[in-house]
């Protein structure tokens, strides 16, 4: 009788849990927002940013706001959920806990087109910079897959030749930027990852991405259900393992590199996000994809106003912040993970 | 077996003299060539003559420290990657996956903006603490569960390395004036180093260079097996933390001189084992060499990479490098 009970609780605490969740992430996000929203080099105490939100701001912060503050929250919101959900895919179809964009050498890929833009063609457009950091970010991936194909996408190789990838594009980026020293400030920015300066030119670049590719990756989310449960389970079960992953790394690629084209390359939270996800509610990716997205954006609204808010009016690269918040939960799960890779 | 065993040092000594005369052209090689070509028999006399004329200065103070710290942080820093091979029975161990690159660069960093006004000396002791948090968290975090499997290990080293330049990156971006030279020295970059580097090295090369070779036997023995190295009487915990020492006093100290340069712990040992087999009394001293080599002959393509700019040692080792590294993934799959 008591094991029933508790078998029930269980299941009820089990059916909730992502409800519960749908409905506090979100607002979390909104009220972090809010807060963000006043915090940098001119503080706007939180009074006055509901005043300029409901249209009765005096005309300097209601300035600031809409033409600063705001794109840079509405990207930060973006960019998190497309990376969370870039490493969710990933740890599904590598099945390793520890695998995200940075560790597959997609963002270096990104990083290394991104300097050479930023330093060979400083003039150029600014439409130039994302389009070739995406660019970049795809090549390695393609690069990385005509290495690991004759072996039908293992795990193990895609994960170490990605860190062999990493290494080359990082030589790369030492070149260009230690040939061309006097340009170094911009392209260092903007390899830490930054939201300094980005708007509405960048969640252009981004929304069409998310809008598409998220939704599609919930419809998919079964598919990496059944990867997760092995080779052998995933083929039985009638699925073509090669192709799926095929499929989810291309997403997981093309999302990572549409965030990372928009602001730099932001790394940790494609790593933590989906670990924190699975945590709160475990491995279906059901619930996983949708948690995580808002998991990442959450973060990186966060982070973004720490390193806007902890020494104004300099400002800490979201990426530095992230890292040092993300690394050591990252390392501490890491020591507990059971996993056998 | 007289015989066999004769043919063996037979074939060591022969591929010592080859491996000391590839050695000798390669720092006759980056003697001579670089912005001023200096004619070899310059070079030559320059080592016995002691004048004033261009070519021998040019020599004396710039081109010779350069080549004999390419020669003694090659050694080193294979020799690091040999025994992390061998106590970690991990084909993917290296002084640059294992973190120790990474922590020494963020302390040497670190202390650069702390305080302004230390002698290199002083920073080498800052690299060695740095080698060893940025070592002993790799492989704390990477041996538990299933132990130090390649994939673990390389991933727990990427995050370490994620994390500390990370923290490295935010020291340059707040203390742009301290830090205009780190920069280049963060790539790994072996050129304007001069006897004064070779001085601050030298002891710390010596010493970590010669007890490895003493306490090879042993690590021979750890690298068949902690049950082998048990049966065969060995304490294998104090073997560990002495050989971890050693890698840390190498590597830390290269890094300190030249700042990051990977792949070359990678590599050598395993072109090592290659040709000389898996006993590390051998293993070692042809790491040692090799090693020597590779760093010679990478930091004269550095010159021409940008000529008539220098470009840093540590862009060539990896552009050679990280294929290979993937040369080893795809040969051996079932590694892990």
């Amino acid at each position: 009788m008591i094991n029933h009970d508790t078998n029930l609780t269980h299941m009820i605490r089990k059916i909730d849990r992502p409800k519960l969740l749908l409905i506090i992430l979100p607002i979390a996000i909104i009220l972090f927002s809010l807060i963000s929203t006043g915090v940098g080099a001119v503080f706007i105490p939180p009074q006055e940013v509901v005043a300029v939100l409901l249209g009765s701001g005096n005309d300097m912060n209601t300035f600031l706001i809409e033409s600063y503050r705001i794109p840079r929250i509405v990207l930060a919101i973006l960019i998190g959920a497309g990376l969370a959900v870039s490493g969710t895919i990933l740890q599904g179809i590598i099945r390793n806990p520890l695998a995200s964009p940075d560790v597959i050498g997609i963002t270096k890929g990104a990083g290394l087109a991104a300097v050479i833009v930023i330093i060979l063609f400083p003039n150029s457009p600014v439409y130039v910079l994302p389009v070739s950091a995406f660019a970049g970010a795809m090549a390695v991936a393609l690069i990385l897959y005509l290495m690991v194909y004759k072996q039908g996408i293992q795990p193990t190789t895609l994960a170490l030749g990605g860190v062999a990838l990493g290494a080359i594009c990082h030589a790369g980026i030492q070149y260009f930027m230690i040939k061309y020293p006097l340009e170094i400030n911009a392209a260092l920015i903007w390899l830490t990852g930054s939201l300094w300066s980005r708007g509405w030119d960048q969640i252009y670049g981004v929304l069409p991405w998310i809008l598409i590719l998220l939704p599609l990756t919930m419809v998919l989310a079964i598919k990496l259900d059944i990867l997760n449960l092995g080779d052998d389970v995933a083929q039985g079960l009638g699925e073509s393992v090669t192709k799926v992953r095929l499929l989810m790394l291309m997403i997981a690629v093309a999302l990572a590199a549409s965030c990372v084209a928009a602001v730099g390359s932001i790394g940790f939270i494609g790593l933590i996000a989906p670990h924190i996800a699975r945590k709160l509610i475990g491995v279906k990716h059901k619930h996983l994809l949708p948690i995580s997205a808002m998991i990442g954006s959450l973060l990186v609204v966060i982070a973004d106003a720490i390193g806007r808010g902890i020494v104004p009016p300099k400002e800490i690269p979201v990426g530095i912040v992230i890292a040092v918040i993300g690394a050591p939960y990252f390392l501490y799960l890491l020591r507990n993970s059971k996993n056998s890779f | 077996m007289f015989n066999r065993l004769s043919n063996r040092y037979f074939y060591f000594g022969f591929l010592f003299i080859l491996g000391i005369s590839v050695l000798s052209v390669g720092i006759l090689m980056s003697t001579s060539v670089g912005m001023a070509d200096v004619h070899f028999s310059h070079v030559i006399e320059s080592f016995f003559i002691a004048d004033l004329a261009k070519e021998h200065l040019i020599v004396q103070t710039v081109r010779l420290p350069r080549a004999v710290i390419a020669c003694i942080i090659g050694a080193n820093l294979a020799v690091a990657g040999a025994i992390m091979q061998a106590i970690t029975r991990n084909p993917l161990a290296s002084p640059q996956i294992f973190g120790i690159n990474a922590g020494a660069s963020f302390m040497v960093v670190l202390s650069t903006v702390l305080f302004a006004g230390f002698s290199s000396s002083t920073l080498v002791y800052f690299a060695f603490i740095g080698a060893a948090i940025g070592g002993i968290m790799v492989y704390y975090l990477g041996s538990s569960g299933s132990g130090l499997t390649p994939v673990k290990l390389a991933l727990a080293g990427i995050a370490i390395h994620l994390f500390l330049s990370a923290l490295t990156e935010g020291l340059i971006i707040f203390n742009e004036h301290t830090t205009e030279g780190v920069l280049f020295w963060l790539a790994g970059a072996i050129d304007s180093k001069s006897w004064q580097d070779v001085k601050l090295i030298l002891p710390w090369a010596v010493t970590g260079l010669i007890c490895s070779f003493l306490l090879a036997k042993s690590i021979s023995i750890l690298s068949l097996g902690d049950n082998v190295a048990k049966g065969l009487g060995q304490s294998i915990g104090w073997i560990r933390l002495l050989s971890g020492g050693l890698v840390i006093i190498l590597a830390g100290a290269s890094v300190a001189v030249a700042g990051p340069i990977g792949f070359v712990g990678l590599i050598i040992p395993h072109i090592a084992r290659y040709l000389v087999g898996v006993d590390y009394r051998v293993v070692l001293p042809f790491s040692a060499l090799f090693g020597a080599i590779l760093l010679v002959y990478a930091d004269v393509i550095a010159r021409f990479i940008a000529f008539p700019y220098e470009s840093p040692v540590g862009i060539v080792t990896a552009l050679l490098g990280a294929p290979y590294f993937f040369y080893l993934i795809s040969r051996r799959r079932k590694m892990s």
